[in-house]
Order: structure tokens, then sequence, then C-alpha cells
């Protein structure tokens, strides 16, 4: 019997096997954990996600009271010193205590900061890796489009949409996504220009697999290693912008809401009299960014092939 | 290709890019609706209803129009300078005014952090590269690690509480935390007034123009905090870039062939391989403009320094709709240009651009 090139194509045991798949990933790991500065990063990484996660499900756990809302104190709304154990990191304007508001505020930063991050990726991927196939004069009008958006430096462009959005958390995070995805465009076009011409690209052409098929199944698959090593750099800066959003005036209509920038922003008039108040949520952001640039610089070593001999 | 038909390429590549520009302020501008457009031009104290007036008004701008015809109308405005008026709690008045009075006042401010970065950034990326693993190599390491992650708007508030400390020791309270000036020097000054100077709107010019030299170190000492911070930022990305690519370049055949054939170690790196190392730094430089630009505005804010940046923020909670638009207007201008220049020294630098 004859085996078209569509048979082979289709059948199950071409896609790389489950156990080879795992070794890769062990590989990964194991080079990432060589080096103490990436094993520094993941550690942060993996803490902020388990205060996140547990902030989440039982708050209790890292003596949260209440995980969606800080808890004022209008009587004593003058932020107090660090007290151990009440107040570990002190209490900040209107008589919060800072080391639960801390707390719950990196889940809500941490949630938005991926949602953005993954959002503008997922959709700067998908143009930036048809523009780059399918090319001509698709390719020219997707990149120009792609251009106008990177015109305006990032921080005034967000600024200015989520500006016309309105002052909420998800408004600032469209307007993060709006600014975001064309540099994932740009890194994915890339990236898919020197793919497309390779030969298995060719051979599911020529097996009849249409135009979306093969960039899911064959280009965006190859491109996802590089994507992921930046979405991994991303995520540090991208925590820095959302909170400073928040804090030059951005900040939802809820006062009472657990949010980095908020926090600074809301202890911005006592700074000087009592540091601790912006101390605090501006570390929770610098330890997370400069864990995740590690944890990035690190991952970007890991797979780079170079280094997998 | 020549060098002047490559600039004349990269100046008709303008052209799209800065119709995108405006595309983008348009949209930024419209999508709110008449309401907010119009929202300055109503008189809720006239006998005539605000619904009547609305009408009136969208009939007068066009506003009635499919969007493309309003595009051209609004375009033909924007072209002559006609940028709408803006209304905060530090200046009202046209956008086009608003910025010439702030423009030189953050120019001033991303000049300076540039010249900085440069000066310190790429000599500090050498030498680190140059002394691997050194304990000045990794000092310097970690300081730039520390100036990517940090958030500049929070570092400068941590400068403003150490600098207001005068408890610890008095040294600290030399250098002013906020403002572009001292109220008390500056107040009784006829050519100063509401936080701007005259003529060209840069105290520190003027002052030297009016020839009052300590008016000049007073706004000098203004600027240190906000130019550090803003410093320190940018600065983190191009030490990086540059002590990666200058170790890169470090391994290349033509350095040992330098190396071998005798010449001496100073001859090697200033002249054969910083040369080369400083490509991959120029990249980089667009990015950087828009890391700048971004960090003036948090810095600005932070330091109550008179510029755009201030200026944006201010639109921002005062919900005006003309501020925010002469910012994104003047950031994207200032990107754009800025952009150009870099593109045009890096092709003048590197012949295999050109091609």
């Amino acid at each position: 019997m004859i085996v078209g090139l569509r048979d082979i194509h289709e059948r199950k045991d071409t896609k790389t096997p489950l156990s080879a798949r795992l070794r890769e990933y062990r590989l990964t790991l194991k080079i990432l954990l060589e080096s103490p500065s990436s094993t520094a990063g993941l550690v942060i990484v993996l803490a902020y996600a388990a205060v996140a996660v547990i902030d989440f499900t039982y708050p209790s756990l890292i003596g949260v009271q209440n995980a969606y809302s800080l808890v004022p104190d209008f009587m004593n709304s003058v932020p107090t010193p660090p007290v151990w154990p009440t107040h570990p990191f002190g209490t900040t304007f209107p008589g919060v205590d800072l080391y639960q508001a801390v707390m719950s505020a990196i889940r809500v930063d941490l949630w938005y900061s991926l949602l953005i991050v993954l959002a503008g990726a997922a959709a700067g991927t998908v143009v930036g890796v048809f523009a780059a196939y399918v090319g001509g004069y698709v390719d020219e009008v997707l990149m120009r489009f792609t251009d106008i958006f990177l015109s305006v430096p990032y921080l005034p462009f967000a600024i200015a949409v989520a500006f016309v959005l309105g002052r909420a958390l998800d408004n600032i995070s469209l307007a993060l996504v709006i600014v975001w995805w064309p540099l994932y465009s740009r890194y994915a076009y890339g990236q898919a220009l020197s793919l497309k011409e390779n030969a298995y690209v060719e051979a599911a052409r020529a097996s009849g697999v249409g135009t979306w098929g093969i960039i899911f199944r064959h280009v965006i698959p190859n491109v996802l290693t590089p994507i992921f090593v930046q979405i991994s750099l991303d995520l540090g800066t991208v925590v820095q912008v959302f909170a400073a959003m928040t804090f030059i005036g951005f900040a939802s209509g809820n006062p009472l809401l657990p949010e980095l920038g908020t926090l600074i922003s809301n202890g911005f008039q006592y700074a000087v009299a009592a540091p601790w108040v912006i101390f605090f949520p501006g570390v929770a952001i610098l330890i997370f960014a400069i864990g995740m640039n590690l944890l990035g610089d690190g991952l970007r070593d890991a797979l780079d092939p170079r280094s997998r001999t | 290709m020549k060098l002047r038909y490559y600039i004349a390429r990269r100046l008709i590549l303008l052209i799209p890019t800065l119709l995108g520009l405006t595309l983008i302020i348009f949209t930024v501008s419209h999508v709110g609706g008449n309401q907010r457009l119009l929202g300055e031009y109503i008189n809720t104290h006239s006998k005539i209803p605000v619904s009547v007036q609305e009408q009136l008004l969208a009939e007068r701008f066009h506003l009635n129009d499919p969007l493309v015809v309003q595009y051209f109308y609004w375009l033909a405005a924007f072209v002559q300078g006609n940028w709408g008026y803006t209304q905060t709690s530090i200046y009202s008045g046209t956008v086009l005014d608003a910025i010439k009075l702030f423009f030189p006042n953050t120019l001033i401010l991303a000049v300076l952090a540039s010249i900085l970065t440069g000066l310190i950034g790429i000599p500090l990326g050498v030498w680190s590269a140059v002394r691997k693993d050194s304990v000045l190599d990794q000092t310097t390491r970690v300081v730039s690690f520390v100036g990517y992650s940090v958030p500049l708007y929070w570092l400068a508030l941590l400068l403003i509480i150490v600098f207001s400390t005068s408890d610890v020791c008095s040294c600290l309270s030399i250098l002013p935390i906020g403002g572009t000036a001292t109220v008390s020097l500056i107040g009784g000054v006829d050519w100063y007034s509401g936080g701007i100077s005259n003529p060209t709107h840069v105290l520190l010019i003027d002052s030297v123009i009016h020839g009052r030299f300590d008016i000049l170190e007073d706004a000098l000492m203004h600027l240190v905090l906000p130019v550090v911070t803003l410093t320190y930022g940018v600065m983190a990305s191009v030490l990086r870039v540059m002590r990666s690519s200058m170790q890169d370049t470090l391994s290349q055949d033509y350095i040992r062939t330098a190396r071998a054939k005798g010449l001496d170690e100073k001859t090697v790196i200033n002249v054969h391989a910083r040369r080369n190392a400083l490509i991959p730094v120029a990249t980089l430089l667009g990015y950087t403009i828009a890391w700048l630009l971004g960090g003036v505005v948090l810095v600005e804010s932070v330091f109550n320094y008179l510029g755009i940046g201030y200026w944006t923020t201010q639109a921002i909670l005062n919900g005006d709709v003309g501020g925010i638009m002469g910012a994104t207007v003047i950031f994207g201008l200032t990107f754009i240009f800025a952009n150009l220049a870099v593109d045009i020294a890096y092709g003048f630098l590197d012949p295999r651009i050109r091609h």
C-alpha cells in the first residue's frame, strides 16, 4: 500500500512522544538549577506564586483576614510603625495592616500582569506569524499596522488608552495589552520568517494542510520557546508598569482594593513621616521583578541550543 | 548605497509613521464620544439648553459626519497647529501653548539623563567586560540588575525620604526634593511666574540671560534628584547590553589578531573592540528612548517637576482630553524624531546598515 504524505502527516506517532518531551523539560530544569542566580529567580517566583495561590484559596494560612478588600480602621487611620507580631510591616492609611495588604496585593498584581502578558503575547504571536507566513500584501499591511502602535512610547500610549477607557483595573489591563502586543508581533514575525523556509513547512503544505493548520500546528509551536522566554522577561516589567499606572492616578474607583501601586499612592502623603508605608509595597514589586528577570535570563540560557549539548 | 540616499529613504519612511501617529491621536480623542470632546466648549450658565449647544457645536465641528471625513477635518486643523484646549490645575489654555511651556523642562531632563547614561553606562560596561568577574564587574551587574527591576517612581520616593530627613545628617538636606526652583529665591522675580520662566521657558538658560547665577545654581540643584533617578533607570539596560556585547567582541578572531600582532591592550580595547561593541547598544537606543520618555512621566510626577509628564498626570486627575492628547502627540513626535536621529547616526557609523 502506498503511504501518502498526508497519512504520514496525520499519524499520531510522528509527534514527539511524551517521555521525550519530559526528558527535554528535565534537561531544561537541570541546566537552570546549575546556575545559582537562576535558582534564586525560580525560588522567588515560586514563592510569589505560592503567596498568590494561598491568598486566593486559604488566606488565613498566611494571616490574611480579608483577601478581597483592605480592612480599614478609621479611628486609627494615621500609619503606625512595624510591630512584631501584630503588624510586621506596620500600618498604612487608613489604618490598614500593611502585611495583609501587601500579601493580597501580590495576588492582584500578579494576576493582572500575567493576564496582560499572556493576552499580548497570544495576539502578537498570531498576527506576527500570520504576516510572516502569508507574506506579500498581508505582510505589509499587518506590519505597518504594528509599526503604528510602536510609534508612541509605551507608557504615554498606555496612559492615553486607559484615559479613554476610564479608570478601572480592567481598563488599565486592556490598555497595556494594546500597548504590548506589537512587541510580540515584531518578535514572532522575525522568528517565523526564518521558520517558514524550513522543509517541514513545505512538506506540510505539499500534503495539503491549510494555511491556518500550518500556522497553528507547525509554525507557532516552534516560535513558542523564544516567546516563552520573552514572556518571562516581560512579566517583571509589566508588574512594574501596571503598578505605575495605578500609582499615577488610574487606581480603580475602589480605594480599598489591595493593589501595590494603589498602596504606594495611598501612603504617598505619609511617605516622609512613615517611610514603611511606601517601602514594603515597593520592595514587593522590586523583589518580584528581580526574581522574574533572573529566571528569564536563566531560561534564555537554558533553552539556548548551544547550552544543551 | 550612499549615505544621502539612505537618509532620504529614511525620511520618506517617516511619512507613514507620522500618519500613523495622527491616526492614534485621532482615535484616542474621538473614541470618548462627542460629549467628552465638547465638554470644554459648553457653557452651563447659558440660557440655551446644553443639548442644543451640543448640537450646534457638533454641527460646527463636523462631528455628525462619518469618522473618515471627520479625520480629514481634524487632520487639517492639526497640521495648522490647532490642537484644542487643556484645562488642568496647573495650566489653562491651548494645548500648543502648554507644550511650549512644559516641553523645554522635559527636554532638559531627558537630555541630561541621556548624556549621563552615555558617559557612565558605556565606559562602565566596557570596564565591566574587560575585568570580567572582578569585584567591580560583580557590583556593576548587581547595580544594573536592580536598576531595571526597580519601579522608578518608588526609587524617586525613597530618594525624597532620604533627602528630607535631616536628623541623620544635615548634609542630606542640601538637595531640594521637588519642584523646579526655590520659592523664596524666585518669588519676586519679574520674568518668572506660575512655575514658568521667560523668555525661553528653560530656567537654566533664562537665569543666565538675566544674569542671576544664584537662580541657575538653584535650578541645577533641583535637577539633581530627577536626573539621577532617571539616569539610573535608563542606564541599567545600556550597561547590561554594553557589557555582554563587549564580551562577545573580545572573543572575536580579529581581537586575537590585534593582540597577536603586539598591539597594547589599551589600543585593542579602545580602538578595535569598543567601536564594534557599540553596535548592539545603538540598536537598543530606540527602546531606551521609549523607556526614558516613560520614566520622565513617573519621575516628573513624583518630584512635582513642571514638565510634560507632570502635566499628563494632572490631566489624568482632571479628566482633561486636551492634556492627554497633547502629551501623546509630543511624546510620539519626540520618540519618532529621536529614532530617526539614531537611525541616521547608525547608518553613518555602520556602512552595512545602509544596504
